[in-house]
């Protein structure tokens, strides 16, 4: 198991051939599984090449178990990565392609072949080894790349977009595929992904980028109950936001003096509440505010309500037997249960 | 009228100009070949030439030599050009400008080429006269003979300079469409620079490579201007040798030219059908 470190790595590219990084210290715990969440061009994928050995940084620092890999060329770090199509080699068969990496390091043929075969039945693809990979489904052919990946044994797995060429039902295959085999292996991973639910599904802790520095890091649900400004807010579907002050446990704003869980931020800034945690509430009752509908949106297994509360639009996402008896234009009350309230202070 | 008919018609003048003058030229001197010219009485036809020409050893030499001058001005060709597309596809900040200046020869006649491969490395060339003004040689005619060589250098340094290019360019397409992710991802696994050029870039481009050089291979086996101008005078390249045989006073010779012409065409034809097998082989085809 190998702890991965970055430290103050930066790097800058001349025209357009990538997204830029600044200053970007993060350390990557033992075994775990850690995604790289951002939007396109933020940064991530420069990032994972620079773990890999592929694109030199800069200025900063990786190291593996707190020893600098700067010096070393991506074949002898051990830092695996699997790219988003796949890219197994179109003129090898599955098998050559998974016991690529062993015939580069002159492992014997016949123990190729036995962990090629055996590693080809732990992706759950038995028997495919003599197949053209061009007769693989874009399914398989991405089990084949993790496979690939795996037989070598590497230090680090750095996963980029695994998922994102698949459609629904693969995904899911395949993203419990990723988190059986990383627990069994207990390999340092790293995804990265420009999708927030495959990182909250699939990984321990998150760091998430934006424009190329790193903006919060943390378990999943943190991201959720404590983000650290508005863009993350946004970023994970937060919809929210009341404009006032915090002080003293309380936030004071259009809506009134609601007050806050401990160890809300202080001083100006937005009061985020997501919208499945806002309640309806019956007119009158204690602290209750009152709005009124003005759409609803059956989505599903949820409803979608937006209110008007003053002259503030809130967005609720409520089950829709609870949601059905309102319509737009009925007057409501709503509850914002103090501690699923947060404070985004005002970047500086 | 349906499109197809459209595009039958559209295609026409240049079916005209392929089949009458190309392929009906072909057929005449196939018939020729084959001392069928029924104008002066010659009616039926035999394998005269035919034998006379492949029992000839001025043609054997010929033709051996035709296919040293195409078989290793392809191979150097191909590897400086591999070597170069290497280079240039990674140039950052004035890559615009090492490409165009890699592309120039394109534009430049091969007889210019030659004309310039003449004044550079003949014994009376610049080179020579270099050489003596700087002492490394007692005479220019001291010069090793580059032109006019039994060896051929002289011609094959032509082909070589003006194909590097025209291999190079089409690599460099392939190289961009290919793309840096599949060494990278060669690279990850564990092979170094040179095994994921070798086990990874190589068997990607071979298509390509290989449909460029069988090009560069037929046009340098069956072009007269070259070997014309800088070849030696015994024995001569085999186009060179067909149009002598051609032009010689002795009609009775033109069978056995239009014969010698009849194995240059074939072995274009063989190359051709190996192209077309070759240019199949997209990126992606298996081996």
């Amino acid at each position: 198991m190998t702890r991965v470190t970055l430290d103050r790595l930066t790097k800058h590219f001349a025209g357009a051939d990538g997204a830029s990084v600044r200053d970007l210290t993060l350390e990557f715990p033992c075994g775990e599984l850690t995604a790289l969440l951002g939007p396109s061009g933020c940064g991530k994928t420069t990032t994972m090449k620079m773990i890999a050995g592929l694109i030199r940084p800069c200025s900063g620092e990786v190291r593996f178990d707190g020893r600098s890999v700067l010096h070393q060329p991506p074949e002898v770090r051990g830092a695996v990565m699997v790219f988003q199509n796949g890219l197994l080699f179109p003129f090898l068969s599955v098998a050559e392609n998974v016991g690529f990496g062993l015939r580069m390091r002159g492992t014997p043929r016949a123990e190729i072949a036995a962990r090629v075969e055996a590693m080809l039945d732990r992706v759950r693809l038995p028997g495919i080894g003599p197949r053209r990979v061009q007769d693989l489904s874009g399914g398989q052919q991405q089990r084949v790349a993790l496979a690939r990946a795996l037989v070598t044994e590497p230090r680090v797995l750095l996963l980029d977009e695994p998922l994102s060429n698949l459609d629904a039902h693969l995904r899911s295959e395949m993203r419990d595929l990723i988190r059986d085999l990383q627990r069994e292996t207990g390999i340092t991973t790293i995804l990265v992904t420009h999708d927030q639910e495959e990182a909250v599904v699939l990984a321990d802790r998150i760091a998430l980028m934006f424009d190329g520095e790193l903006r919060q890091f943390a378990p999943a649900a943190e991201f959720y109950a404590r983000p650290r400004d508005r863009q993350v807010a946004e970023f994970f579907g937060g919809a929210n936001f009341v404009p006032g002050r915090a002080a003293a446990g309380v936030f004071d704003c259009a809506l009134g003096r609601l007050p806050l869980p401990a160890g809300a931020p202080e001083g100006t800034g937005c009061l985020t509440v997501r919208p499945e945690n806002i309640l309806l509430a019956e007119p009158g009752d204690a602290g209750a505010l009152a709005v009124t509908v003005i759409d609803r949106v059956f989505l599903g297994t949820q409803t979608r309500l937006v209110v008007l509360a003053g002259d503030l639009t809130l967005v609720l996402i409520r089950p829709p037997a609870e949601a059905a008896r309102l319509s737009p234009g009925d007057a409501a009350a709503i509850r914002l249960p103090p501690e699923a309230v947060w404070v985004l202070p005002e970047r500086p | 009228m349906s499109d197809r008919r459209k595009i039958v018609l559209m295609l026409v003048p240049a079916l005209i100009v392929l089949g009458g003058l190309f392929l009906g030229g072909l057929g005449i001197g196939l018939a020729r070949s084959l001392n069928w010219m029924p104008v002066i009485g010659l009616t039926e036809p035999n394998l005269d030439a035919y034998r006379a020409v492949l029992t000839d050893p001025d043609f054997l030499w010929s033709f051996a030599l035709s296919f040293h001058i195409a078989f290793t001005s392809t191979l150097l060709s191909l590897v400086i050009a591999i070597a170069a597309a290497l280079m240039i596809r990674r140039t950052g900040r004035g890559g615009a400008l090492v490409r165009f200046l890699f592309q120039l020869n394109l534009t430049v006649p091969h007889l210019v080429g030659a004309i310039g491969i003449l004044y550079l490395f003949s014994q009376s060339g610049s080179f020579a006269r270099l050489g003596y003004q700087v002492g490394l040689i007692d005479r220019p005619a001291d010069f090793p003979a580059l032109v006019f060589d039994p060896a051929a250098i002289g011609i094959i340094l032509q082909y070589v300079w003006k194909e590097v290019p025209f291999i190079g360019v089409i690599l460099l397409a392939q190289m961009q469409t290919i793309g840096a992710d599949y060494e990278s991802a060669a690279r990850s696994l564990g092979a170094t620079r040179w095994q994921a050029f070798r086990h990874v870039l190589l068997p990607m481009i071979l298509p390509g490579a290989l449909a460029a050089s069988i090009i560069v291979f037929a046009f340098a086996f069956g072009a007269y201007e070259i070997p014309a101008l800088l070849g030696q005078n015994h024995p001569a390249a085999l186009p060179v040798l067909a149009w002598r045989s051609y032009t010689d006073v002795d009609l009775a010779a033109r069978p056995q030219a239009m014969a010698m012409a009849m194995v240059i065409a074939a072995m274009s034809l063989v190359l051709i059908l190996a192209y077309l097998r070759a240019a199949r082989g997209r990126i992606g085809g298996r081996r």
